[in-house]
């Protein structure tokens, strides 16, 4: 019995892309994720566990290792190996940390002779490193072959303020239509999340970070995440995993959450206390 | 599709007056359903906006040589768009609804810096509707001497359409490279955001892979009609069709490489780091699956030609060169398909000793590859010149030194192509880069000067006999089917590498992609992805062909555009 000519024809079709995908499926599968933001702003942390940030960021959300090797020379970025004793003497009157940080901030300040003038800004987008990150990776590049001094107080205060989506487009204040102060008591009460967090005068816990300034280095969509899922958001580094609650999602009310949020949205440091000036 | 909104509308309701940046499309996430609809989407749009490209051509050939066969075939290409018209549009309205309500906050940050550009859309869109169906109702009601009203019709839907397609492809290339707005993303100069660095190159990209798309497709059409046909005059007149269907598709095939060249360029200038990740990061395995598809584009094409000089007496003296042809291809095709900068496991690194292979990797560099797809499309230009001269013997006194001139060029060409690419292993990148221009150069110079040569030395030359169309092995007709369908998935391959490049950004550095479905998602869900949206888009081009069929039972006797004959009857191949 000879097929019909479309049943021939659609065989054949789906018999090609048949190969095609099975090809595809069988190499190695990678996804591609956005990269979580990191946050050490409560300063508790060692120089160790900053150098170990900065390395996850030289390789991960840096995208340092693009263009840059440690120990091996490339034709597109200088070899980064010996460069924490390098810095100091690339440029008169820079010490050494100064020097990294304006390569990240600035890169098109000081270009190493016979390298291309193509390393964009580490914080602006589409890099977007937050102050945190900035802070962490020049002390990673300070421990390739030199000492780790740098500070938080070192990293300039813009450093970042593109935050993780740059421009406007992205860091359209989030009109939440929660309570502030609500959030405020739910922060002090039912939600107890002043029993590890700190906020200013308010709350003593140090099992988790300080959000004093959270708004400020953080993303809303961070923030909320967080409260719902802290596992999937990451952990900050110094601070224990898997401590913070992974139930709010079901104990709180959406109004509740929703006011809480509001309320850390608000927590931009400055001033002592919490504010309610962010109720939108 | 639609009824599984239905479930969410309460929902949808409830969010009316609040400003929210996403919603969930229902069993299918948002991004699955954008992504389904704007290929499907783009295939058509791509079919429609192509096929015109090459029927004026082929129209106007007709109209000066008044041959009426080119006529009847220039109506039948134009006949497949008809009725992919309205499911091109009914497709983009929906693609819009999509975009407008699961992505809010993207579409109202681009129709904020686009929104002119819809009114200019919308205008083209009207106007190239209006003028293809008057192209395609009016011709018989514009043949004779308003011949010339007709096809200046059919010039005009081409300039309409370009012009959609560039309004169209500035949305798009925007989100990839923006330009034109300041650091917080506000429009500064809306010209600006249209010339974004990607544009002008996905420009020149799109309009020659349309072209392909379109040729391929009408050949696809053709070699279905071949293969269903009842008598050799039906089988004779979709063979020459499904022929030039190929022929076009082929020759715009053939300059596409160096049209990805200019857009990977273009992307590389606009952010290294865009380009790196595009080709050496964790996309790097979808462009050896692209040199799969582009290879076995290469060989199909070649073998159909093969195929085709069999119906042609006088072919025998060139078929002893097919075997050196093939090996040349094979050879071509494993060097382009060679990985280098591969993501690759622990395991694989040890035993290779390194991220590539210390042989093999030599091969998967630029060079090698730039090397491998130059040789691959002489070879197939060399294919098309044994086809095209298979049947004619030719009279001029200066045959002889003309054959020498073609033969020196291709070695010529074959030399420089080869010098740049070994001599490519021993400069920096930014020097190696610039010896792609000479490669392509040579090539194209070489098709230039060798058809310059070959046109008037085989004008009037003596025929060894008449091409037997109809007479082809119907196994050619599945190539056609088999490259219309490879050039399908390539199309999604690239529409998927072509977002896939902003990484987690709606638009790259811009505004980021803050949505649970953030990211980019491996090959292997892709290419499930990209084949079911084939087959859907095949299962509608089938639907099409169908009514296509339809309309000619019984009609094509009274219809002025009745088929001409063209078995054996036609002497020049092209």
């Amino acid at each position: 019995m000879r097929l019909p000519v479309v049943v021939r024809i659609s065989v054949l079709g789906l018999a090609a892309m048949g190969v095609y995908t099975y090809y595809a499926n069988s190499i190695p599968q990678i996804q591609l994720k956005p990269p979580q933001q990191l946050s050490l702003e409560s300063g508790k942390v060692t120089n160790e566990q900053l150098v170990k940030a900065g390395e996850g960021i030289f390789h991960g959300k840096g995208t340092c290792e693009v263009c840059h090797r440690i120990g091996q020379p490339g034709s597109r970025a200088p070899d980064l190996a010996g460069v924490g004793a390098r810095a100091a003497k690339r440029k008169t009157g820079l010490s050494g940390k100064a020097y990294i940080m304006e390569a990240l901030l600035d890169p098109g300040a000081y270009v190493v002779e016979g390298f291309p003038n193509i390393m964009p800004k580490a914080d602006k987008p589409p890099i977007g490193l937050n102050r945190s990150e900035v802070w962490a990776i020049t002390a990673f590049l300070e421990s390739l072959g030199g000492t780790v001094d740098v500070t938080l107080d070192d990293i300039p205060k813009t450093a970042g303020s593109g935050g993780a989506g740059g421009g406007s487009a992205q860091v359209v204040e989030l009109k939440l239509p929660g309570d502030a102060q609500a959030g405020q008591a739910v922060f002090m009460g039912k939600g107890g999340c002043f029993a590890c967090h700190k906020v200013g005068p308010a709350g003593t816990g140090t099992v988790g970070p300080d959000l004093s300034q959270i708004a400020k280095i953080q993303t809303p969509e961070y923030i909320m995440g967080k409260v719902l899922d802290p596992a999937a958001m990451g952990t900050v580094a110094g601070f224990p995993p898997h401590v913070m609650p992974q139930t709010f999602g079901q104990t709180l009310t959406a109004k509740e959450y929703v006011d809480l949020v509001s309320f850390l949205l608000t927590l931009k440091g400055g001033s002592a206390a919490p504010t309610t000036q962010g109720k939108k | 599709m639609v009824l599984a909104l239905f479930p969410v509308a309460p929902t949808l309701a409830q969010e009316a007056g609040k400003e929210v940046a996403y919603r969930a499309f229902p069993l299918l996430g948002s991004k699955l359903a954008v992504w389904v609809i704007a290929q499907i989407h783009l295939n058509f749009a791509a079919f429609i906006l192509g096929v015109p490209v090459f029927s004026v051509i082929i129209e106007i050939v007709g109209w000066r040589t008044k041959d009426p066969k080119y006529d009847w075939l220039a109506h039948e290409f134009v006949k497949l768009i008809i009725s992919a018209f309205s499911i091109t549009a009914l497709l983009g309205g929906l693609l819009l609804f999509i975009l407008v309500g699961f992505y809010p906050k993207l579409w109202s940050y681009m129709s904020g810096i686009f929104f002119p550009t819809f009114w200019m859309y919308g205008i083209l869109f009207f106007l190239e509707t209006f003028t293809v169906y008057l192209w395609y109702y009016g011709w018989e009601w514009l043949s004779g001497p308003k011949k010339w009203i007709h096809v200046s019709l059919g010039v005009l839907s081409n300039l309409f359409g370009t012009a959609i397609l560039f309004v169209a492809n500035a949305w798009v290339t925007f989100m990839v490279s923006p330009k034109g707005i300041d650091e917080a993303g506000n429009l500064q100069s809306l010209w600006q955001a249209i010339d974004n660095p990607t544009w002008m190159p996905i420009n020149v990209h799109r309009l020659l892979a349309n072209v392909v798309f379109g040729g391929i497709i009408a050949a696809a059409y053709a070699a279905y009609r071949f293969l269903s046909a009842t008598t050799e005059e039906e089988r004779a007149r979709y063979d020459w069709m499904g022929y030039m269907g190929n022929f076009v598709a082929i020759s715009a095939f053939l300059v596409l490489p160096f049209a990805g060249y200019y857009l990977g360029r273009e992307i590389y200038a606009f952010n290294q780091t865009m380009g790196i990740t595009m080709m050496g990061g964790f996309l790097s395995w979808l462009w050896i699956i692209q040199a799969i598809l582009i290879g076995i584009l290469f060989i199909c094409s070649n073998y159909y030609l093969w195929l085709g000089m069999e119906r042609i007496p006088g072919s025998e003296r060139y078929r002893r060169y097919i075997p050196y042809l093939l090996m040349v291809l094979a050879f071509g095709f494993m060097v382009w398909a060679t990985p280098r900068s591969m993501v690759v496991t622990l395991a694989e690194s040890r035993a290779m000793g390194g991220t590539y292979h210390p042989i093999l990797g030599f091969l998967g560099v630029m060079s090698a590859k730039n090397t491998a797809v130059n040789i691959l499309i002489l070879t197939t230009f060399l294919s098309f010149l044994l086809y095209r001269r298979a049947n004619r013997l030719s009279t001029k006194s200066w045959a002889g030194t003309g054959m020498t001139v073609q033969w020196a060029t291709f070695g010529i060409a074959a030399s420089i192509v080869i010098f740049f690419g070994v001599y490519g292993y021993f400069v920096d990148s930014i020097v190696r880069i610039g010896f792609s221009v000479y490669q392509v150069l040579a090539v194209l110079g070489t098709i230039v000067l060798v058809m310059a040569i070959d046109i008037p030395m085989f004008r009037g030359a003596k025929s060894t006999g008449t091409i037997r169309w109809g007479k082809i092995a119907p196994r050619s007709q599945y190539v056609l089917i088999l490259l219309a369908v490879t050039f399908t998935w390539l199309m999604g391959l690239m529409g998927f590498a072509r977002a896939a490049i902003r990484q987690y950004w709606h638009i790259f550095g811009v505004m980021q992609d803050t949505s649970p479905e953030a990211g980019a998602p491996a090959l292997g869900y892709a290419a499930n992805v990209i084949s079911g949206v084939t087959i859907v888009f095949w299962l509608l081009v089938m639907f099409i062909f169908w009514l296509a069929s339809l309309g000619d039972r019984g009609k094509a006797r009274a219809h002025e555009h009745a088929a001409p004959v063209v078995a054996g009857g036609v002497g020049d191949p092209e």
